[in-house]
């Protein structure tokens, strides 16, 4: 979008007012993405400061041809991936069995009443945590793509896949979250 | 039992995660900071490429298009269910509408998250043809957006009017089939789709502007509902409000008047003049 563009230019000219508008457009979608990877609230907010304070500090240098949006998300993917990896580095010398925590993070949901916030909570819990029992090729696909809303061309360029792949990906992920959710709503 | 699509609506809508305030507000002035530091150190660059991005608004125009499809399509359902017995045959105005060598018309709305979409005062003028697209953006009165495209010289022109900048540049071939292939009500076979897919019932008739209309009200399966008022006399729409639900919850309203149809844009002069002393974004 054209709004887009002009925020860009602003930034590349080291507008305070375009970084704020970025961090509030944005800055909660990152999130909601790093803790959907990670299912851990705690690392999911490091990357998201991580990546945010990069993007400020390189900010004027911005030469990107996609949207902010998807720059940001990707930057939040490969972030999350280093974290991941370093996680598993550090589980493999502590000899543990999971690198994440075992509890899916409590999600704070924009409401408009308590009781329909705790509903949404509630509900955001559960898919926070049957996502996280996806692997990770077919988690990162699903969030991409229903959270960054980046296309599947793009997921499988980051993937380092084919679009068919990704796609397959994205399918197999929803039909695992599909026998997740219902078998819990079942139980 | 949940299925994908209910799946995929919650992730969407309902995993929405929030920074807890205080943490929220330290990390944006960190990272204010980190930016004015970064400003001192190493000069800013003030060379900017041309970017693609502008193609993107065809598509709130199409967003309309779709939409005057949508209740034009109800029309056509009119038409198969009465048989044309009131004062409008509505296939006449399908046919109408198909047939128009160019429109221009004004789009007002609410609950846009556009910040600069500011109803009342603000609204759009869209000139449109099978080749020629222009929007023209006011706020306050004042013009500050318009966006161009010609499909058949492969152009695509932006300018900022409130930053007095401009992007002009070539569209892609790909990016040339893509918007004709998406024809909006120009498309006969669109508008037959998704008239069958639709109910409505009749407003009867009122005077807009001085014109005799007659409307028809539908929901389409979305949820969404449509009202289209067309002249008894032309054939032609001259009032469309449509009212929905987006995925996040928000409710939108959308009215398109002050129609203009058949008009020869290639004549009317809609590719926009860039002022000599705007600079190129």
């Amino acid at each position: 979008m054209m709004e887009d563009q002009l925020l860009k230019w602003k930034l590349r000219r080291g507008s305070k007012e375009a970084l704020a508008q970025v961090y509030q457009m944005y800055i909660d979608s990152m999130l909601t993405l790093a803790v959907g990877l990670l299912n851990n609230r705690a690392a999911a907010e490091d990357v998201v400061q991580d990546v945010f304070l990069s993007f400020a500090r390189s900010a004027k240098d911005l030469r990107l041809h996609g949207s902010l949006r998807s720059y940001l998300m990707t930057a939040v993917l490969n972030r999350v991936r280093d974290r991941r990896r370093q996680l598993r580095r550090q589980a493999s010398r502590r000899d543990a069995t999971s690198y994440v925590s075992t509890q899916p993070a409590e999600p704070v949901c924009e409401s408009a009443g308590p009781e329909q916030a705790a509903i949404r909570a509630e509900e955001a819990i559960r898919v926070t945590g049957a996502i996280a029992e996806l692997p990770d090729e077919q988690r990162e696909v699903v969030l991409l793509r229903l959270k960054a809303n980046l296309r599947f061309r793009d997921i499988a360029r980051l993937q380092q896949t084919s679009v068919n792949t990704a796609l397959g990906r994205y399918r197999y992920g929803l039909d695992r979250l599909r026998s997740l959710l219902n078998g819990e709503v079942n139980r | 039992m949940r299925s994908k699509n209910a799946i995929e609506e919650t992730i969407r809508t309902k995993l929405n995660l929030t920074f807890d305030p205080p943490l929220r507000g330290q990390l944006l002035a960190r990272a204010l900071r980190e930016q004015e530091q970064s400003q001192e150190t190493e000069p800013a660059l003030n060379r900017p490429a041309i970017r693609r991005m502008i193609m993107k608004n065809s598509m709130v125009k199409l967003g309309i298009a779709a939409v005057i499809v949508a209740v034009l399509g109800i029309g056509i359902v009119e038409f198969l269910g009465t048989g044309g017995t009131s004062g409008v045959v509505w296939a006449e105005v399908a046919k109408n509408v198909e047939a128009s060598t160019g429109v221009i018309f004004r789009a007002r709305g609410t609950g846009s998250r556009d910040p600069n979409d500011d109803w009342p005062n603000g609204y759009t003028i869209f000139s449109r043809s099978a080749a020629l697209s222009r929007m023209d953006k006011y706020r306050g009165g004042q013009i500050y957006r318009t966006i161009y495209t010609n499909l058949d010289t492969k152009t695509l022109i932006g300018v900022l009017h409130d930053h007095k900048m401009y992007s002009k540049e070539a569209m892609s071939d790909e990016r040339v089939q893509s918007a004709r292939a998406q024809k909006g009500w120009t498309d006969p076979q669109g508008l037959l789709n998704l008239a069958l897919s639709v109910e409505h019932h009749s407003l009867g008739q009122k005077t807009i502007d001085g014109v005799l209309c007659e409307g028809i009200e539908g929901t389409g399966p979305d949820g969404s509902t449509g009202r289209l008022w067309v002249g008894v006399e032309t054939g032609y729409p001259v009032l469309i409000e449509v009212e929905a639900t987006d995925k996040g919850g928000i409710r939108h309203t959308t009215t398109m008047d002050q129609f203009r149809w058949n008009v020869d844009l290639s004549a009317e002069g809609v590719e926009p003049e860039v002022p000599a002393d705007y600079e190129p974004l």
